[in-house]
Order: C-alpha cells, then structure tokens, then sequence
C-alpha cells in the first residue's frame, strides 16, 4: 500500500499541478436543463459487481469515485434539485452472489429501479434476460457480445456499453496494425488469455477473418491460463512456436502483467510485442509489470499496446480529466483509486444522470420514469459524456462504444516532460519500503477513430 | 453415532428400529416444516398472491441453496457414505445443466423429459470416470476424479462449442406445462393484424400462428408486445420451417406480461392463396424464480429422502462398509467395486439434477458456474455440513450460504479498516481481495480442527442429549 501510494501521490502531485494551478473548475458536461423541480426527492444510482474478488484491482475505486461524483452534485444542488444516493452491493464475482444482488435490488426497490450500473461481462451475461423481462436498463463499461446482443449476436437487449465490443477492440488493433508495416512488416498474432467469458470475449471466427483480409494472420488456438496462475512459460511458448510476434490478450491486471514479465523470462520482450483490450493500459498493470524489467531496465509492460476508447488521467488539457483530477484530489483520494474506474464511474455518473434528466422531462416527474422510457432515451441519445471523456451514441440498434484509439504504455522520464528510454532517464520515486518505483504514462498513438463492426 | 430414541419410546421390531421417523411427533413436525417450505413463496411479492411478507430474494435465495443440497447430497453418498474423494462434482453439474439445456433448445424436450435424460447421462458419466476406483483411492483418486474437472469443461467448451457456444451463455428456455387448454381461435385470409389480451407470470399464455397456402413465404409477421414493441425474432420459437413448396409456417411465443399483444401480418401485394390461424392456449409457466421454487425445493426434499433411504438399503450398506473398511467388506462378500461405481452413479445423478435445475433457474448457462472452485466449495459444504450425515448437506450449504451472504458482508468493511493497518507491507486491494477467501479457509480449517465431523454431528449430539433430558448434561 505504502509504495504505491508514494508512487501514485507523487505522480498525481505532477500530473495534477496543472489542473489544481487554476480556479475550481465548473462541471465539463453540457447536460440538459431540467424541466421538473424533484427538489425533497431522492434519486438512487443503483450499481453492484465485484470489488473484492478477481476484478478487484480494476473494480474498488468504484465506490469512492460514486461517493465523490454524488457528494459533488448533492453540494450542487443535485439533480433537479433532488439528492442523489448510491446502493450497492459487492457480489465478489460471484454469480450466485450476483443474481441474489439483483433478486435483492428488485424487491426491494421494485419500480424504481429502472437503471443499473454493471461492471462486469458474466454478470451481463447472467441478467441479460432478467433485465429485458423487468424493463431495467442497464449501463455496463464493457460487455460481451451475448451480454449487449444476444446469443446470435444481433438482438440489442437492456445493456447499453460505453466501451467498444472486445472484438471489435481487436479488429481495431488488426487495422492498427496494417497500417503500420514498419512496425509489424509480417505480422501473427497469438491470443493468450484467461478461459472464461471475458477472456475469450475477444476470440471469434469474424474477427479473424476480419484481420485476415487486412493481412494480420491470427492463430487458431488461443492459448488459455488461470487468474491464479503464477507461471504460463509453456501457453507464451507455445503461441510463439506457433509464429506468433505479437501477443494479445483480453485480461487485466495481474494478466498482462504476468504476460510481460514471461516474454522477459524467456529474453524475448525485444522481438515479441504485447498488447490487449482497454483494460491492460490500468495502472494496476502499470505497477504489477514493474515486478519484471526489460533489457534496458524498463518496467516489462513499457511499450505494451491497448486500447484506449475514453481520456486518460495523462491528458491533463482535456476539461472532463481535469474536471476529475481536480476532485480526487479534493477529496483526498488515495493513490491506489487513481485508475481506470475512478474515471470511467465519473462518465458513467455523468450519462446517468443526464439519461435521468431527460426521463423526467418526458415523464413530467421522477415516480413516472420508466425502463422503457430510459432504454428510448439511450437509443435516441447522442452525448458527449463528461464533455469529451467519451462518447455515447446507442442508434441503429447499437449497445457498444463505436470509437476507439490505440495508446502505449510508457514510463515517465526524470523531467517528467514525456516517456523514458532507459532506466537511466526514467523517474524513479520512492516506495516506501527502501525500494524505487516507476512513474507509468500511457500515451495516445492514434486519434478517436470508428471501430469496425464485427460481431 | 447411536440412534437414540426419546425417553419411553421402544423399538420392538427391526421395522421400527430402521424407521426415519420413529415417533409421530417427528413426522409431523417435518411435514409441518415441508408445509411452510411450500407456502414461502406464496408469501412473496412475485408469488401468485403478490403478497409482500418476504421478500423474493429470500425465495429465489432458499431455491438455489436447495438446488446445492442436492448436489451436495450426491457428493455426501460418495464421500460420506462411500468414502471415494472428488474433486470434480461441479464438472458433473456442468454435464447435467448442458445436456438438459441442449436437449430443450435444440431437440425441444420439455424440462419434464430433459430433467430426468440429462441426470441418466450425467449418471452413465459419472461411472465412466469411476473406473479409476477399481485401482487406485484416496489421495490418488481424488486426482483421477480432478482430470473430469478439467475434461469435462474442456469438452464442452472446446470440440462442442458448436451446441454449446463454447465460453458464450446459453439461454435456456423456462420449464413449462402444457399448453392444456385452447380457447380462442381466429383466422385471416388478407394482411392485417390479430390483437389480443395475454400474459400472466404463472398461466402464460402460448400464441400459435400458422400460415397455410402457397403464398405463405411472402408474408412478414410482427408481433408487439404491450408497450407496442417488436418482440426479438429469438424470443420467439418457430414450430415448423416453410415446407419445400412454401406452404406452411408456424410461430409460437410465450407471453408472460400482462396486456394486449398484436400480431401484425403484411403480404407482398400480388400474393394470394394464403390463411393464417391463430390460436391461443394456456400453459402453466415455471419462467420466474417463484415458480421455479415450487419445483426445486420439493425436488430437493424428495432427493435428500431418498439419499436417507438408499443408505438403508443393502447397496447403501455396502457403501459404508467399503468406507469403513474396503477389505473386511470385500471378506464379507460385498463387491467393493460394484458398491463404488454405484456410489459414482448416483453421485453423479445427483449432480446432473442440480446442474439441470441450476441451468433453467437462471435461464441462463455459462461454463464459468462450473469451475474447479465450485467443486471445492462443495467438498467444503460437505465437510462443514458433515459428511456421511443425512442433514450434512443442508447445514453445509445453510452454514456456507450464511458466511457468504451474511458474516462476510459484516465483517469484510471491519476487516477493510484494519487488516491493512496490520499488514502495511501488503497492498490494501490485495488484502480486499483475500477477505473472503480468508474467512472462507479459516471457516474449513476451524471446523476441520474443532469439529471434524462436521455441523451435523453437533447438531445429532444436542439431539441425543435434548432426547435423554433430563439425564443429559
């Protein structure tokens, strides 16, 4: 705890000096004018997942980024002028756990629950067909094909996502890669990942053949390991004995982590290249690559490529980061929260409420929303999210993120002005326990572009 | 441990000695308890009195816990009275929950017929991978018994993944009786639409479409549910494909919401030559978790009665003498083998039903449900439960349940604050994370060191000393 908090408050104190170095900026997002005074009334922001289980690294600041967002617009006079409230609940990635959440949210609450925030694709999966016969809408950050639409992959259901569909993430990363024949002259692409609905999210036949035509030759067997599993020399062998130079995978965390640290092991982080879905440009993943270093001392993780569909906390000039950086620093925030959820909860509060505003304008009051009325709204909606933290369109039957861009993961260098070369140029802070860490950036190589359809 | 009889009560035959329930305060007191099983969910909002005294978390809570009993229960003939260690019960469930689904969506067996076909094969199975008994046991068992923990998914996942959807969910459809009565028929002979009142939670209503005549390919039907939306081409089941000349179509959807549906028909301009029936039928639908628990939590009961029953019984004898002592049974003229596979067999079985059962309670399957965790959860429901005793399963799953739902969620913000202030060294998500693996371990290890024998053991002690009052202390 102690060494990630040194690293992470050192790096928020330099990332933050220019967001703090001004006034206390005003809400980023162009939200709709309320038309119905709820002022006395209490809107609930209902969400439940796993923040103590496998997904943990990703999931725990969910909560406290919830509680800011909340504590933010309750001081600002709420929504309408009625106060928000979170209810939540910690299945620890537990499908029993989960549908007893849900079974739980719905009796207890029955009518007004008509949205709910999600973090994870089983869970997606699980209440896929609940959600659509109670007519509750849920927004989810990432869900799977059969979660978003269906087993045969083209009935748009109850589950709208802000992220682009994993295998349209990888198709992306296909035509990224095809359009960078310095880089990749003769590229195959092995998939390592982890053997369960998110792991394998990004594999199917489509997206092979996808990246086929465009000259990217994808294996035919991903090569599959646990969570748990501390050693996968075999599965990174096998997919590069197979002709693999690049490697791809659909985990977080400790997934890509482990995946870095093994191409070092085996001497070849130069030759193979990493890359994997949004999640993998985490900080968790981050500071879990520095357990292993390249050749020139880097963390294993520099250079990994990822997707990067929303804004990072490193782009600083953008109004919905600094909107955030400024109040996770308001708030005291410790350094382990500073990750991808903290960030993408803001968005999600944010497209909360401005579907929920736009439900009671229609409604005419807050008892007369409905599910269906809020799953209207989020087909028809068209919204910046945060004021560009992403965007949400859901038109033409859509229920995934449609843009997205590609970034790299870097470590910061001594001044701190761009990205290391060497361990020799790289800032180093202290960790608290005698030891130095590394400062992770992740920076954007691509603008924000369409992602092929693919499902 | 010795079946003690209340003061004053004599077994004076071996029937009344080998009886379940020797008094007739006893029997009514089970029944009495089975009784207010049932009424549960009548007592719940979604029940078919939309009464609001419990809650339906708690009835859909009860109906699963119910369904783990009974695969825990199977595991308890083959670890508790057996003695044969597995380590791959919930790949067994996996069998079960797939077969049964597979057999629903792809052949259209009714849950009825699927139920007990998908337990057989699960049984068939379960003796395939009992083999190993013959030659090897304990520790070297339990790692034969591991390979069907990752066969088994590997199977399923992989070199079936064309019916099963591989690490995709599959949906499954909801159990349901009938239809057994039809009362409305109508017929249309130009585009137009059918509008009709349906849907009940419990007695669904089954609409039937059937388009006859040569122009039957040309037409297009729609049907909306009561807010006036199109209803997914998925959710609705075609019951015979166009024949070769184009004839003939049929459709037939479920509607379980309350309002008034429509049909909408549209033909091509120049077609003609065609009729369209419709017909409605009611059914009784197991779609929600209320209904569901009127067929689990009886099943459940049932199955742990014959449990009791089959260790009564010379087989079930035979298990406990190979588990005693696999020799001496052997000199007593008892096939151990035999004995052992029979123990597989019905463990198995056992698991195949709570696998189907799980299947069409979340109408949903995944091959995550059916991990290797999972069949450690259930070896550690067993052996907090007690094994080899007739209520092991139900106080293992009751305790488990109980730490999961309620002692975890208590104590994990309490444990929160202050394991990272003992561990500094230890990052504080890490600690989060473990919190519930922890207490789980610490929950097997305390019992493993206090009571080995498990909560049932406890539980027959007070029931022997409450029977011997006031002699007892």
């Amino acid at each position: 705890m102690k060494k990630t908090t040194s690293l992470l408050l050192t790096l928020l104190l330099v990332l933050a000096l220019p967001a703090t170095a001004q006034d206390m900026m005003g809400y980023p997002s162009d939200l709709s004018e309320c038309q119905v005074d709820l002022s006395g009334q209490t809107v609930r922001l209902f969400h439940f997942g796993d923040l103590s289980g496998p997904y943990a690294f990703i999931t725990q600041p969910i909560v406290a980024a919830m509680t800011d967002a909340i504590a933010y617009w309750n001081a600002h006079d709420g929504i309408c002028g009625a106060q928000l409230e979170q209810v939540y609940e910690d299945t620890g990635g537990n499908l029993e756990a989960t549908q007893s959440a849900y079974d739980r949210f719905t009796s207890e609450y029955g009518g007004e629950l008509d949205l709910l925030i999600l973090y994870s694709s089983d869970d997606g999966e699980l209440l896929r067909e609940q959600l659509a016969e109670d007519e509750i809408v849920s927004i989810i950050s990432a869900g799977s094909i059969a979660s978003l639409y269906g087993e045969d992959g083209q009935t748009p259901g109850w589950l709208f996502a802000s992220n682009p569909l994993y295998i349209n993430q990888f198709g992306f990363f296909c035509q990224f890669v095809a359009g960078s024949p310095e880089q990749f002259p003769d590229p195959v692409i092995g998939f390592v990942t982890w053997p369960n609905a998110f792991g394998l999210s990004g594999t199917e036949q489509s997206v092979d053949d996808f990246c086929g035509e465009l000259g990217v030759e994808v294996l035919d067997e991903p090569q599959l390991f646990l969570p748990t599993d501390t050693d996968i020399i075999t599965q990174v062998q096998n997919a590069i004995d197979e002709g693999a130079n690049i490697l791809y995978s659909n985990t977080l965390a400790s997934g890509p982590a482990l995946i870095a640290a093994t191409l070092v092991d085996l001497g070849l982080e130069d030759e193979i290249r990493l890359a994997g879905v949004n999640w993998v440009m985490d900080t968790s993943v981050g500071i879990l690559g520095q357990r292993s270093q390249k050749s020139n001392g880097l963390p294993s993780v520099d250079g990994m490529l990822g997707s990067m569909p929303f804004q990072w906390w490193t782009e600083l000039d953008k109004p919905a980061v600094q909107f955030v950086t400024q109040q996770f620093t308001a708030n005291s925030r410790g350094p382990a929260e500073q990750n991808i959820a903290y960030l993408l909860t803001w968005g999600v509060v944010d497209a909360a409420i401005e579907t929920t505003i736009r439900a009671v304008n229609e409604a005419g009051s807050l008892e007369g929303i409905t599910g269906a009325s809020m799953k209207a709204i989020l087909e028809s909606i068209d919204y910046s999210v945060l004021g560009g933290l992403m965007h949400q369109s859901f038109a033409d039957g859509r229920r995934d993120g449609t843009h997205n861009r590609i970034a790299v993961m870097k470590f910061a260098n001594n001044s701190m002005s761009g990205a290391a070369t060497s361990a020799e140029d790289a800032m180093l802070i202290d960790d608290g326990a005698g030891g130095k860490l590394f400062v992770p950036l992740v920076l954007p190589l691509t603008d924000f572009l369409p992602v092929p359809q693919l499902r | 441990m010795a079946h003690i009889n209340p003061a004053g009560t004599f077994n004076r035959s071996y029937a009344e000695e080998l009886r379940i329930d020797r008094t007739r305060r006893d029997r009514w007191l089970k029944f009495a308890l089975f009784m207010a099983l049932l009424l549960l969910p009548f007592l719940s909002p979604s029940g078919p009195l939309g009464m609001d005294w419990i809650s339906d978390q708690v009835v859909g809570l009860v109906a699963r816990m119910a369904i783990f009993i009974i695969a825990v229960q199977g595991l308890n003939l083959l670890v508790g009275y057996t003695g044969q260690i597995s380590l791959g019960h919930a790949a067994f469930m996996a069998v079960g929950a797939y077969s049964s689904a597979l057999l629903a969506r792809e052949l259209g067996w009714s849950f009825w017929a699927a139920l007990p076909a998908s337990a057989l094969l699960t049984g068939l199975l379960g003796l395939g991978f009992g083999m190993p008994s013959l030659r090897v046991k304990g520790f070297y068992l339990a790692m034969a018994t591991l390979a069907a923990q990752f066969i088994i998914p590997w199977v399923l996942r992989y070199p079936m993944e064309d019916l099963t959807g591989g690490s995709r969910p599959l949906t499954v459809p909801a159990p349901m009786v009938g239809p057994f009565a039809h009362y409305a028929e109508d017929t249309l002979e130009s585009g137009g639409e059918f509008a009709f009142d349906a849907g009940d939670p419990f007695l669904v209503d089954v609409i039937t479409l059937q388009v006859d005549g040569d122009g039957a390919q040309t037409l297009e039907i729609e049907l909306l549910d009561p807010a006036g939306r199109a209803i997914p081409d998925g959710d609705v089941a075609m019951t015979a494909q166009l024949d070769a000349m184009g004839r003939r179509i049929g459709l037939r959807y479920i509607a379980s919401k309350p309002g008034q549906y429509r049909a909408v028909l549209r033909a091509a301009a120049d077609a003609q030559g065609w009729q369209v029936s419709l017909r409605r039928s009611k059914a009784l639908s197991f779609a929600t978790s209320t209904a569901m628990y009127m067929i689990i939590v009886p099943l459940a009961v049932l199955l742990m009665l014959l449990a009791r029953n089959i260790v009564r019984t010379r087989a079930g004898r035979a298990f406990i003498s190979v588990r005693d002592n696999d020799l001496a049974a052997e000199l007593l003229g008892i096939h151990v083998f035999v004995a052992k596979l029979q123990a597989f067999f019905l463990s198995a079985v056992y698991a195949g039903i709570a696998g189907c059962l799980l299947a069409f309670e979340r109408n949903s399957l995944s091959l995550d449900a059916f991990q290797l965790d999972v069949s450690i959860e259930l070896l550690a429901m067993l052996i907090i439960g007690g094994a080899g005793y007739p209520l092991g399963a139900l106080f293992g799953v009751g305790f488990i349940r109980l730490l999961q739902e309620a002692i975890i969620p208590w104590l994990r913000p309490l444990l929160s604050d202050v394991l990272p202030q003992l561990f500094p060294f230890v990052d504080a998500v890490n600690i989060t994370s473990a919190i519930n693996p922890i207490l789980f371990g610490g929950a097997l290890i305390l019992f493993l060191v206090l009571e080995p024998r498990g909560i049932a053991h406890r539980w027959e002690v007070f029931k022997a000393a409450w029977k011997l009052r006031p002699y007892s202390n």
